[in-house]
């Protein structure tokens, strides 16, 4: 479709430019008799190859921006480009096609299918992708070459998400969308699925923007971006990347 | 109390749970329309039948003979055993209606004189009975007046020994013995073609030269007594006098039509509600473990805050009234409008003074008790998981499901599948119980479709295969008496009769060592063209020249076998008794006949090979001509058209099966609708994390729909060919339970009833399946993320 062709050839080639952007993005939802803001005129993007940390506290719209920018959740207001197409004029099913070649997700819970293997897992996307990874490739790159034929209750929660990863990644993303993929971990676990997210950024050089609300991860990224009360507080940008094996919380 | 905080949550959740409820209630209300409308028939027909018998005194046993002496009767009062004897005068007539190319057959019965008959008494439906000394009058059978539309004033045309009556109908009355009107002989009830006069004695007795004597004679018999014993006696008295052998009350014509009819009944009305009930307890089971096992912390937080097990109990066999409740209202209401049509329809053909469907408190009950049994019995397994569920137990959520690695893989066919296939594998496989009680529920449906048309196909395979192939005449020619073979030659010389063919036919009494029957003996002609020998298979048996052929299940009955000599005792001309050599079996559908070549029965008769039918064919432009011809013939007492009868007996079966099938098609559709929904709303709520993934990870709408909706449709593919083989297993012994000496239809399930079946199955499984498919447009992709597994 053609919503995204130009925007894959722009991220290939790495050129640094935006890959995802959005203008002036508003969302409010109707809870009960109230309105809840949960953002509120954000300006963003995200370059081509780039590893981003959005950063804030709870309720801060940090999520609410991930899904929109993932064509999960639409904005009440503002606009969303993918490269140059705008994913706020495009219907469910370009949406769908979107996330379908463009996008992989990472959240939380791993959300991973219970009734099928890591490979199966990875597999169900590789088989509706245009040139993906083998299954096999992409869990050999997260450190589960030995656990392809395992089900989801029989690996760890660490394990869980690195599938999740592969998962993600198996279809070569343009962008990887990830929501505190290590919220559901311990110290060490979350530093090694950090760790091969820093190495899919790394080798695949796909675009990555993860959203946490732990502030020692942002030190991993090149750029960081704190999101309070549905707004931007702040962007920075990391001088010298740390090293995810070197972080600490 | 009767909305405590626990009856409010029940009620929100049956909200919730609604389209679930709606369903399983469909499936019960469905299985309760059945039970009450077939059971309440056949009650209904059962009490109609008894009261009408007891109250017009029904003979016990029937007889026959040429002419015996009023005093006679006096001899048969005194066998022990029989307490009432009522003789009367018979005979056979012709009534040539305006209008009709063939003359109707009646019978004319005589009534005692100023009073009426101490048994077989008439019903007065309108008019009056004949008065004393009137020998014009006529009372008669209320089917054939209403189907020429005869009232009382008229006249009617009666043929009585060649001579031509105009009698005067006074009154329209039923019998108990003409409930079901049929022609002797015939396949099928003709109200047109088949009268049954009554009038007083002595004006019949002058008629047939029975001054002080009689030809038929009706018994009731003592409390306790051996109708067997009265029979022999009877037979013994009544053989010196021509008669042709007794008829007990079972083998009367119109009474054993009745209770066919109503064994039949009977068997439906226990077989097919089960089916509905069986589904309602699954039903009841899947969509309660469903939600108990969703409501593991609200059980723990009810016994922690003191609610007892009984408690806990009661309030989820709560939900199970919220489906009984509605379920029983409208399957009563449903079974008492659909028993009033289904008794309509019986009606059509059995004739009773009064005959109500009547929805008996007991049979309320029944049907309410037994529904309510099936869903509880599908609630006890569900309910007692909660009740045993320890508090701090229900706390934890449930185990997640254990996946395991299956034979498919082990095979390496899970290559062939894809992941999306292997997810709807592994969860086909992991509930092989619900998918197997599921299939097998939609097979009960499709069963249920192929036996509501499945009498119907066997009628036609009948006709199709046996009938056409058996009798090639196009008229049957009854004669009043057995005449010599030149009347069948001069019937031959009849312009436009092509071919005209004997028949004998002489009543007898069959004996094997202590078995015995009555039956009758065919006589063929040797190079038998017309009425040909045709098994069940389809194959012929032609006669061999020395000995009788059986119907197969009469030498069943009897223990025959080929060159057994039975004795035949011949209830006419000089009443012998001979015994022939069997030399062979014809597996026929119907009745127990016995066959020879004609040379060999006028051997056995001793007679020079006398006929009392005859079967031509006729050139059809000549065909008015020809019936004309046998209208004026004084032997003639009765011409029929087989294929005729025949067609109509399949006309009259289509009109109701056409209303059996679009009641079957509502009631299986409903049984289809209430599986496949129920079972795609759980596997929805079930997977809908798994399939908010999937959307996720860019599958489409269609993509998550099919793994949705896949074990669905591979329940539908398993249900519908075990569905056809089970309706065909039904079909069998449904026909195994019909009195098998009287008909043995093979059955014959046409391809077109087969498909039928499978496609009211797939369609309705369709729009449930769509229906449920529709929640997956609102599938909210965020929030089924968001929360904890």
């Amino acid at each position: 479709m053609q919503l995204v062709s130009n925007a894959s050839a722009q991220a290939r080639a790495g050129s640094g430019a935006p890959i995802l952007s959005c203008v002036d993005l508003s969302k409010v939802y109707r809870m009960g008799e109230v309105d809840v803001r949960a953002l509120d005129g954000v300006s963003f993007e995200l370059c081509a190859g780039e590893f981003l940390v959005l950063l804030g506290a709870s309720g801060s719209g940090k999520s609410t921006l991930l899904n929109i920018l993932g064509g999960l959740d639409v904005p009440s207001d503002g606009r969303v480009f993918f490269g140059s197409e705008e994913l706020t004029l495009a219907d469910e099913a370009e949406l769908t096609a979107y996330r379908r070649h463009h996008v992989g997700f990472v959240f939380q819970f791993y959300n991973l299918i219970p009734s099928l293997t890591a490979r199966e897992n990875v597999a169900l996307v590789t088989e509706i992708a245009d040139d993906p990874l083998e299954p096999e490739e992409a869990l050999g790159l997260v450190g589960l070459g030995e656990r392809l034929e395992h089900f989801p209750t029989q690996l760890s929660g660490g394990e869980q998400q690195r599938v999740a990863i592969a998962r993600a990644i198996a279809k070569r993303p343009s962008v990887l969308l990830c929501d505190e993929p290590t919220g559901a971990l311990d110290f060490r676990t979350g530093i090694l699925v950090l760790e091969v997210l820093e190495r899919v950024n790394h080798e695949l050089g796909t675009s990555t923007a993860i959203i946490t609300h732990n502030a020692p991860i942002a030190s991993v990224a090149d750029r960081v971006v704190t999101l309070s009360d549905g707004r931007i507080q702040d962007t920075r940008r990391n001088t010298q990347r740390a090293r995810a094996a070197d972080l600490r919380w | 109390m009767w909305l405590t905080a626990l009856n409010r949550k029940l009620y929100r959740e049956a909200w919730r749970l609604r389209g679930q409820i709606v369903t399983i209630a469909i499936v019960l209300a469905s299985g309760i329309v059945c039970f009450i409308s077939l059971r309440g028939t056949y009650s209904s027909l059962a009490a109609s039948q008894l009261d009408y018998y007891d109250r017009f005194r029904f003979a016990d046993v029937f007889a026959r003979a040429e002419r015996a002496p009023e005093s006679v009767a006096r001899q048969i009062e005194a066998l022990p055993g029989v307490a009432i004897v009522e003789t009367r005068v018979a005979e056979e007539v012709t009534l040539p209606i305006d209008g009709m190319p063939r003359p109707a057959y009646g019978r004319v019965l005589s009534l005692p004189a100023a009073r009426p008959p101490a048994t077989n008494a008439l019903f007065l439906r309108r008019g009056r009975f004949p008065e004393s000394g009137k020998n014009d009058e006529v009372v008669l059978l209320d089917s054939f007046a209403e189907a020429h539309g005869l009232e009382p004033g008229q006249r009617v045309p009666v043929v009585v020994n060649g001579k031509r009556r105009a009698l005067r109908v006074v009154g329209i009355v039923l019998s108990p013995e003409f409930v079901y009107s049929i022609r002797p002989g015939a396949l099928v009830d003709d109200p047109k073609r088949h009268a049954v006069l009554w009038m007083e004695r002595s004006a019949r007795a002058g008629a047939f030269q029975l001054d002080g004597a009689f030809n038929d004679v009706t018994l009731k018999l003592a409390p306790g007594a051996s109708e067997q014993a009265v029979r022999v006696g009877l037979d013994r008295i009544l053989a010196r006098y021509g008669g042709t052998g007794s008829v007990g009350r079972k083998d009367q014509l119109s009474h054993r039509i009745l209770s066919q009819e109503l064994d039949q009944l009977g068997m439906l009305s226990e077989m097919v509600p089960a089916v509905f009930l069986g589904v309602t307890a699954f039903l009841v089971n899947l969509v309660l473990g469903r939600m108990i096992r969703l409501q593991r912390p609200e059980i723990a937080t009810l016994k922690a805050v003191g609610y007892s097990n009984r408690e806990v109990g009661l309030h989820y066999f709560g939900l199970v009234t919220l489906v009984l409740l509605p379920g029983c209202v409208v399957g009563l209401a449903g079974g008492y409008a659909l028993g009033r049509v289904v008794l309509e329809l019986y009606a059509r053909s059995f004739r009773f003074p009064v005959l109500e469907f009547h929805m008996t408190p007991g049979l309320m009950v029944v049907a309410v008790v037994v529904s309510a049994a099936a869903a509880l019995v599908g609630a006890l397994g569900a309910v007692r998981s909660a009740v045993r569920l320890p508090p701090a137990e229900a706390m934890q959520p449930p185990a997640p499901p254990r996946y395991r690695r299956s034979l498919i893989e082990r095979l390496g066919l899970h290559a062939l599948f894809g992941a999306s296939g292997m997810m709807i594998v592994r969860e086909v496989t992991r509930r092989p119980l619900r998918t197997l009680f599921s299939s097998f529920g939609i097979a009960g449906a499709v069963s249920l479709l192929i036996l509501s048309h499945f009498g119907l196909d066997s009628l036609l395979g009948y006709f199709e295969g046996t009938f056409r192939r058996e009798q090639r005449q196009d008229l049957a020619v009854v004669f009043a008496r057995p005449v010599a073979p030149e009347v069948v030659g001069q019937l031959g010389r009849l312009p436009g009769v092509l071919t005209a063919e004997g028949i004998r036919a002489v009543p007898v009494r069959i004996v094997h060592e202590h078995r015995a029957r009555s039956s009758v003996i065919m006589g063929l002609p040797a190079e038998n063209t017309l009425r040909r020998l045709v098994g069940r298979g389809g194959s012929e048996v032609t006669i061999p020249a020395d000995g009788v052929v059986l119907t197969k299940t009469l030498g069943d009955v009897l223990g025959l076998r080929i060159g057994d000599r039975p004795e035949l005792e011949l209830r006419e001309g000089d009443r012998r008794t001979v015994k022939p050599v069997v030399v062979g079996f014809v597996d026929e559908s119907i009745g127990l006949s016995i066959y020879a070549r004609a040379g060999v029965l006028a051997a056995l008769e001793g007679d020079l090979g006398a006929v009392s039918s005859a079967l031509l064919t006729v050139d059809p432009r000549e065909l008015e001509g020809v019936e004309a011809a046998l209208r004026r013939s004084p032997h003639v007492i009765d011409v029929s058209d087989a294929a005729g009868d025949m067609q109509r007996l399949l006309d009259m079966n289509t009109s109701i099966m056409n209303v059996w099938t679009m009641i079957s098609i509502a009631l299986s559709g409903g049984i289809v609708l209430g599986v496949v929904y129920n079972n795609a709303r759980i596997g929805l709520a079930a997977r809908a994390r798994d399939l908010a993934s999937l959307r996720v990870l860019g599958f489409n709408i269609r993509e998550i729909s099919g793994i949705l909706l896949a074990s669905q449709a591979i329940e539908v593919l398993l249900a519908v060919p075990t569905g056809l083989w089970l309706g065909r297993v039904w079909a069998e012994a449904f026909m195994r339970g019909v009195d098998q000496e009287t008909f043995r239809w093979a059955v014959v399930i046409a391809p077109r009833t087969y498909l039928l079946s499978a496609a009211v199955t797939v369609l309705a499984a369709l729009v449930s399946a769509l229906w449920v498919r529709r929640s997956l447009d609102t599938l909210d992709l965020v929030g089924v993320l968001k929360a904890r597994e």
